[in-house]
């Protein structure tokens, strides 16, 4: 615990423009302060309408911060400003959205080798790990697939596969699992968490599931109704490998569960 | 590192483009066949001095593409059409592009193009050949202003539609100003760009036929014209047909590139592209 953290947010406030003649806009989120450890999964639970996506899309520094500040290996990012704004800082914190926001005239492959093409990394190391990636979630023989011809899991897949390739050292995610179906979902996560235990990337999880906060996160936060504020942190006993189809009924899953569950509202 | 199971099964896959089905071609050969009875019997009640008849206008035709007279003065309409077409697509496909980043100067010059969407281009053509004079010049030129100003909106609606999603993705892997422009404004633009391309192409070519029936000495719509003059009816369908051939050569060439270039959308549906 002697190592600073990776990612650091200290009092991070975050309300919407005002439109002219409308009473001023409510707080989304107010003095929201906590630190993330290198290699930590860390998920973050809330209501809806709780911002957790306005936090990721701050942190991921597409969106700008009210007040507070956001610090990436104790530098601190230009949040406040608009036009000083650096999406993604420079390639070293990744995003996977709600949506999938795969480019629809793109194959799954060009799709997937997109950021190794704009960041000018394309060579036959990442070409080789690309191919890894799409055999180890079962895209193989898609990849010359446009979008539209790929099922709802598939696309999840590719748009999650896509953040991968590049290896940022953080990697939000927006609910990425939404809104797929139980079993599907239920092999997303089983999938997310063989990926990460090969690497051990820095995670930053985002979902109003309560059981997927558990079954993935080493630390879970769990966020007030707006103004979001932490209403609450539990640290994760269950050990890993983790079986998520039966996290349900491991011993330590339902004291965590009823914890958390009284925290979010 | 073991591979995933497969939960999921993929999408529909891609069915057979678009083609109309057998049915639907026999059903057009039908439509064409009453109305050309609907034509021959209009003939026979009133005189092929009215309306020609579908059998004379056929071996005219016949005659005229025998001896290379038709096919002379539709190559020069073609011509004249082509290149007013490429003049006037390529600068309005290509202005909203370049002022992507500057908002002001397009509303500054929206009035400008709406009026010059709305202005009648056949009041032009006068204007047109006293300043080029009553060769092929004219003519591109009228065909290139027609086709300018409707691209033009349609490529910029394509720009107006750009996901911002997706460019914030973009930018968080890292792409650069250009590389949104190549790889997100462009592409997600085409389709709108077609769109233009394919009703302008009729305008292209009825912009040159019209320019030649004003003045000229060759060309599809010298031929109308001196069909007119001469109370040759027949003489006037048969360039009447050559033009509409000329329309369907133009409509199948568009939607050929566009096949190509838009791979990747879904499917349109099936009765919509029947005939073109």
């Amino acid at each position: 615990m002697a190592a600073p953290p990776l990612l650091e947010v200290r009092g991070l406030s975050k309300r919407f423009a005002t439109r002219t003649g409308r009473e001023p806009s409510p707080w989304v989120i107010q003095d929201l302060s906590f630190a993330v450890r290198e290699g930590e999964f860390l998920t973050i639970i809330g209501p809806s309408g709780s911002g957790k996506t306005t936090l990721l899309n701050m942190l991921a520094q597409i969106d700008t911060a009210s007040g507070g500040e956001v610090r990436f290996q104790a530098e601190t990012a230009p949040i406040s400003d608009p036009t000083r704004l650096s999406p993604g800082l420079s390639c070293r914190i990744g995003y996977v959205t709600q949506e999938d926001n795969l480019l629809p005239w793109r194959t799954t492959l060009q799709n997937v080798l997109f950021p190794l093409v704009v960041q000018r990394r394309l060579n036959d190391q990442t070409r080789a790990r690309t191919e890894m990636l799409i055999r180890a979630v079962g895209l193989a023989g898609f990849e010359s697939h446009y979008p539209h011809e790929l099922s709802g899991g598939m696309r999840k897949r590719a748009s999650l596969i896509r953040t991968l390739v590049y290896d940022p050292p953080v990697i939000l995610m927006d609910e990425p699992f939404g809104a797929l179906d139980a079993q599907t979902r239920t092999q997303l996560q089983e999938d997310l968490l063989r990926l990460w235990s090969l690497g051990r990337k820095t995670i930053v999880f985002v979902t109003h599931d309560i059981a997927e906060a558990i079954a993935l996160g080493d630390r879970t936060l769990v966020l007030s109704k707006p103004p979001a504020r932490i209403a609450g942190e539990h640290t994760n006993p269950i050990a890993r490998p983790r079986d998520v189809s039966g996290i349900m009924t491991h011993p330590q899953f339902a004291a965590l569960y009823r914890a958390i569950r009284v925290e979010v509202q | 590192m073991a591979t995933w199971r497969q939960t999921d099964s993929p999408a529909p896959m891609r069915q057979s483009p678009a083609a109309p089905s057998l049915r639907a071609r026999g059903d057009q050969v039908l439509v064409l066949l009453v109305l050309l009875a609907i034509w021959q019997g209009f003939s026979l009640a009133f005189g092929t001095y009215w309306a020609g008849s579908p059998w004379g206008v056929a071996t005219r035709l016949t005659t005229g593409l025998l001896n290379g007279e038709i096919l002379r003065h539709a190559s020069y309409t073609l011509l004249e059409a082509v290149a007013g077409f490429l003049i006037g697509a390529l600068p309005a496909a290509a202005l909203p592009f370049a002022l992507r980043r500057l908002p002001i100067v397009t509303a500054i010059l929206d009035p400008f193009m709406v009026g010059g969407y709305g202005a009648p281009k056949l009041a032009l053509a006068p204007l047109f050949i006293l300043w080029f004079g009553i060769g092929i010049e004219s003519k591109i030129a009228l065909v290139a202003i027609t086709v300018f100003f409707i691209v033009y909106f349609s490529a910029l609606a394509g720009i107006r539609a750009l996901d911002a999603k997706l460019v914030q993705m973009a930018q968080v892997m890292g792409a650069s100003e250009r590389d949104v422009a190549r790889h997100i404004v462009f592409p997600g633009a085409v389709p709108y760009i077609f769109t233009g391309l394919r009703i302008a192409m009729p305008y292209s070519i009825g912009g040159a036929v019209i320019a030649e029936l004003i003045s000229a000495n060759r060309g599809l719509g010298y031929l109308i014209q001196l069909g007119a003059m001469n109370f040759d009816t027949t003489g006037v369908f048969v360039a009447l047909v050559a033009t509409t051939c000329i329309v369907f050569l133009g409509n199948w060439s568009v939607n050929a590139v566009e096949r190509r270039l838009l791979r990747w959308r879904p499917p349109p549906d099936l009765e919509t592209q029947v005939g073109s």
